[in-house]
C-alpha cells in the first residue's frame, strides 16, 4: 500500500460513497479517520496514506467494512451478555448511550479489578463479548478478559497495539465527535442485526446525542 | 472409548487449553469457530476463516 499524499477527496469515487454506512462527508467531518502521527506495526494495514502535517490517515472503506462486521459479530451474542467499556473520558457518553440504545451492558467508570474474574465482588459480571475504545486506556477490562477467555472487540487508533484484540475497528479513539460517529454507528447497525431496526426505518438518536459534553 | 474434539488455535493449531485462549464464532460469516491461543492473541496473529477468508484481528 502506498502511504503517498493524495489531495484529500480525489481518492473517493461516488461508486465508494455509496457502499458506505453514511456519506463520506460525515466520516470526515466527524474526523473518524484522523490518526496519529505515530503508527504501530500492527495497524500499518489499516492505514491509507499521510498528510503533509505528519498525521497517518485510515482507509474509511476498511472502517466501514469493520463497523459491519463487528455489528454481526455482537449480533450473535445476548445482549445483556456484550460490555462495552470505555475510561476515556470521550467516550463515557457515548459508551451510555450505545448501551442505553441496544441493551448491553456498559462501564464508563473506572473498572473495579477482578470486576470480571471475582464473584465475590458486588460489581461482578459475566460478559460473553468485550468492547472497548481504547485498549490502551481499558487495560485492566482487557487484561480480564483474556484472562476469562472471552473475545475483545476493539476500537484502535494508528498508534495503538492490537495485542489482545480479536477483533480490530480501525478509526480515530480520542475526538469527541468520532467516538460518537463510531458508537452511534455500532449500535445502528446492531439494532438492524437483531431485526429491531428494519433496513429503510430510521434511527432517531442523532450523533450529537451520542457526543460527550465540551 | 470416544474421541473428544479437541479445540485447535486458527492460526498455528495448537490445542486451546489454558488461559488466555478464545473461541468464537467468525466475525463476518458466523458458521466456522475461530480459535486463538494466548501466544496468537499475544502477538496479534492473524487469523483467517476458512468458510468466508475473513482475515482479523
Amino acid at each position: 500500500m502506498s502511504m503517498e499524499e493524495v489531495p484529500q477527496g480525489e481518492q473517493h469515487s461516488q461508486a465508494d460513497e455509496a457502499d458506505l454506512l453514511v456519506p463520506y462527508d460525515v466520516y470526515t467531518s466527524n474526523g473518524v479517520e484522523i490518526g496519529t502521527q505515530q503508527k504501530s506495526a500492527s495497524m500499518r494495514k489499516f492505514i491509507e496514506r499521510i498528510r503533509h502535517d505528519g498525521l497517518y490517515v485510515l482507509d474509511l472503506r476498511e472502517t466501514d467494512r469493520r463497523i459491519r462486521v463487528a455489528a454481526k459479530f455482537l449480533s450473535r451474542f445476548p445482549p445483556e451478555r456484550i460490555l462495552a467499556v470505555s475510561q476515556r473520558q470521550y467516550g463515557q457518553k457515548p459508551v451510555r448511550m450505545f448501551a442505553s440504545v441496544t441493551g448491553v451492558s456498559a462501564t464508563s467508570e473506572r473498572m473495579v479489578p477482578g470486576s470480571l474474574t471475582n464473584p465475590n465482588l458486588p460489581g461482578y459480571v459475566e460478559p460473553k463479548v468485550l468492547v472497548v475504545a481504547d485498549p490502551a486506556t481499558d487495560q485492566q477490562a482487557l487484561t480480564e478478559a483474556v484472562s476469562i477467555g472471552i473475545p475483545v472487540v476493539g476500537l484502535c487508533d494508528v498508534n495503538n497495539d492490537t495485542r489482545n484484540v480479536d477483533l480490530v475497528i480501525p478509526t480515530n479513539n480520542k475526538g469527541r465527535a468520532s467516538l460518537a460517529t463510531i458508537y452511534w454507528l455500532l449500535a445502528r447497525e446492531l439494532l438492524r442485526e437483531q431485526k429491531k431496526l428494519e433496513a429503510g426505518q430510521a434511527f432517531t438518536p442523532t450523533i450529537e446525542d451520542f457526543q460527550a459534553p465540551l | 472409548m470416544s474421541a473428544t474434539e479437541l479445540k485447535s488455535c486458527t492460526s498455528c493449531g495448537v490445542p486451546l487449553v489454558g488461559r488466555g485462549s478464545a473461541y468464537f464464532p467468525c466475525p463476518q460469516c458466523g458458521n466456522t469457530t475461530v480459535g486463538r491461543c494466548a501466544r496468537c492473541r499475544d502477538q496479534s496473529v492473524e487469523y483467517t476463516c476458512p468458510a468466508c477468508g475473513f482475515v482479523g484481528p
